[in-house]
């Protein structure tokens, strides 16, 4: 029995080791954008390449807080403006229709779902052009509400597909008490579904706001003016103007990255959840 | 009368509609009429001279006509195929691997797995910025190390060839992609029995015999939606290519989404990049039915 268990400790130990080495592989890439961004200029070019550098240097940092042009702490806001704002109007809109979809027989029902799922794999370059046209004769070139409505057809579809899942599982007799206690469809659908399907909506609010965080196509397009600009447009200008300027790049990624890291660490399981019910259906 | 009407309308599962609308409206809007008015855009003459005019000229079919003979778009169709194929089979091997390999009982493999989703939430210019950096002629960490191990005597110039840049961004998208296949593999795993394997083992089978009659079949629905699904969402990537090679060297490394981009906003052919925006949505599309077609005649076997 012993030498059972101790075998199996052994083996244990054995896959962690493995694993740990398929991590560090893996988040490689991560890690020496990290370290480069505490680099000298002159350490990045030493040649054999330090693990961890050997003078902290923050300056990366310092001085994009220093400099006007290319401030990354302004657009961190503008970036931070946009994707909050383009997932309240996702979740606003996606809730109540998920709903509608999941709870009520209608005529058409088939055709809603199924040209939200095709909207969900539809290529960006082919709405890109005429929105940027709409946009355009409506004045709202860079201005942010260009960005943030073009970001929220991307998190409405997903959350639709999502939530509406979410609802065709909550048991009807639910809705029934409600509806004996004297609560109609609407009132229904706010003070007991709404409340029962939160999990969902936390994976929504989440991936809604991160599809606008990683968008660099709409925010580059239609917010011309380096000011107005999400930080992953002005990380590409900035990569643009000072193409070699490794320690300053990467220390714009990892600030890029923060909020990510952030979300990841307190909702990871939302995340994985959200990527396995809403993939596997779009 | 009318307010009567009306009130039986939404009597019974009408009501949805109400719930529905505003989602619809605001995508019918945002998206369904840019995508009509991108078809529409595309047998037009619309450049930056004629973006304001009210009348824009209609042209047929010519935007096409110039496209086909445009080789920087033919090689942009071949490079989107040769990408997205390559890309999938990289990511799935490796995917699928790392999710056998993580399904196993050990203490580490719940939060590893869960660490390993992080490239899938980088964004995708961040992703790009690194693989760039990695692979870059003078200060990149893959020649410095190459440079080491004495394997290469001068530095290999990675993003300025053009089938080593082509190389570059299908490992940095693979890099991408292992997540998306792993999680969704290993939940397919998942649901697949124990007690299976227990019989198999029972009546002698092997660990192999185990993996190709027990694993690859259960899965199978798993395999194949990870499979379209990755063929999509490689299919149409943009910002990725267009911000480690923009297209370059020499416009070889363009895909469809990247070349739309360069004719409507460097060229302001907003005509010829919708086209060649609708050529890469057929693709898709056609793929999608393909798909979709695969998968009903399967349903109609097994029935």
């Amino acid at each position: 029995m012993r030498r059972a268990a101790e075998a199996n400790e052994k083996a244990n130990a054995l896959l962690c080791a493995a694993a740990v080495v398929v991590l560090a592989v893996i988040m490689f890439p991560i890690y020496w954008m990290a370290v480069t961004s505490f680099k000298t200029e002159i350490e990045i070019f030493r040649v054999p390449p330090t693990l961890f550098p050997k003078v902290l240097n923050t300056d990366s940092y310092a001085a994009q807080l220093r400099h006007g042009d290319f401030n990354m702490f302004g657009s961190f806001r503008n970036s931070f403006v946009i994707s909050f704002a383009a997932m309240i109007i996702s979740l606003l809109l996606a809730i109540p229709a998920s709903y509608g979809i999941a709870r009520f027989q209608f005529k058409g029902k088939r055709f809603f779902i199924l040209s939200f799922l095709i909207t969900q794999m539809l290529p960006v370059s082919v709405i890109l052009t005429p929105m940027f046209i709409i946009f355009r004769d409506l004045h709202l070139l860079n201005k942010h509400v260009s960005a943030i409505l073009a970001d929220a057809t991307i998190g409405i579809p997903f959350s639709i597909l999502v939530l509406q899942s979410f609802f065709s599982s909550i048991p009807k007799e639910l809705e029934d008490a409600a509806r004996m206690d004297g609560c109609n469809r609407f009132l229904s659908f706010l003070l007991v579904f709404v409340p029962i399907a939160f999990p969902g909506i936390i994976v929504c609010a989440v991936f809604s706001f991160l599809y606008g965080w990683g968008d660099l196509a709409y925010g580059m397009t239609f917010l011309q003016d380096q000011a107005m600009r999400p930080i992953t447009a002005g990380m590409f200008n900035f990569l643009g103007q000072y193409g070699t300027k490794w320690s300053y790049l990467t220390a714009f990624a990892v600030v890029t990255i923060l909020p990510v890291t952030l979300i990841f660490l307190f909702m990871q399981k939302y995340i994985i959840s959200g990527l396995t019910s809403g993939a596997v259906k779009g | 009368m009318r307010t009567n009407r009306l009130r039986t309308f939404f009597q019974y599962g009408n009501i949805g509609y109400l719930f529905v609308l505003p989602a619809a409206v605001y995508m019918m809007a945002l998206v369904g009429y840019p995508v009509v008015s991108n078809f529409i855009l595309s047998f037009q003459d619309v450049t930056v001279a004629t973006l304001s005019a009210i009348d824009k000229p209609f042209v047929g079919l010519r935007n096409y006509r110039t496209l086909l003979s445009d080789g920087v778009l033919r090689n942009s169709v071949i490079n989107s195929f040769l990408f997205t194929v390559s890309c999938l089979v990289f990511q799935f091997v490796i995917g699928f691997a790392l999710a056998l390999f993580l399904n196993r009982r050990f203490s580490f493999a719940k939060p590893i797995r869960g660490l390993l989703m992080i490239p899938w939430m980088i964004p995708m210019t961040v992703t790009a910025l690194m693989f760039k950096f990695m692979f870059s002629t003078n200060v990149g960490i893959v020649n410095q190390l190459l440079q080491l191990a004495g394997l290469v005597g001068q530095p290999v110039e990675w993003l300025l060839k053009p089938n080593l840049a082509m190389f570059s961004l299908v490992l940095a998208n693979v890099w991408i992609g292992i997540p998306f296949n792993m999680i969704l593999l290993s939940t397919g795993l998942t649901t697949i029995p124990t007690e299976l394997y227990e019989t198999a083992s029972i009546d002698g089978a092997s660990r192999a015999q185990a993996f190709f009659r027990i694993t690859l079949p259960m899965l199978k629905p798993a395999i194949e939606s990870v499979l379209i699904l990755g063929f999509i969402y490689t299919f149409k990537v943009f910002d990725l290519v267009f911000v480690m090679t923009n297209g370059g060297p020499v416009n070889s490394t363009h895909l469809l989404s990247t070349y739309s981009y360069k004719l409507s906003f460097s060229l302001f052919k907003y005509s010829q990049g919708a086209a060649t925006a609708n050529i890469l949505f057929a693709i898709l599309f056609a793929v999608s039915i393909a798909y979709l077609c695969f998968v009903y005649d399967d349903l109609e076997a097994t029935r």
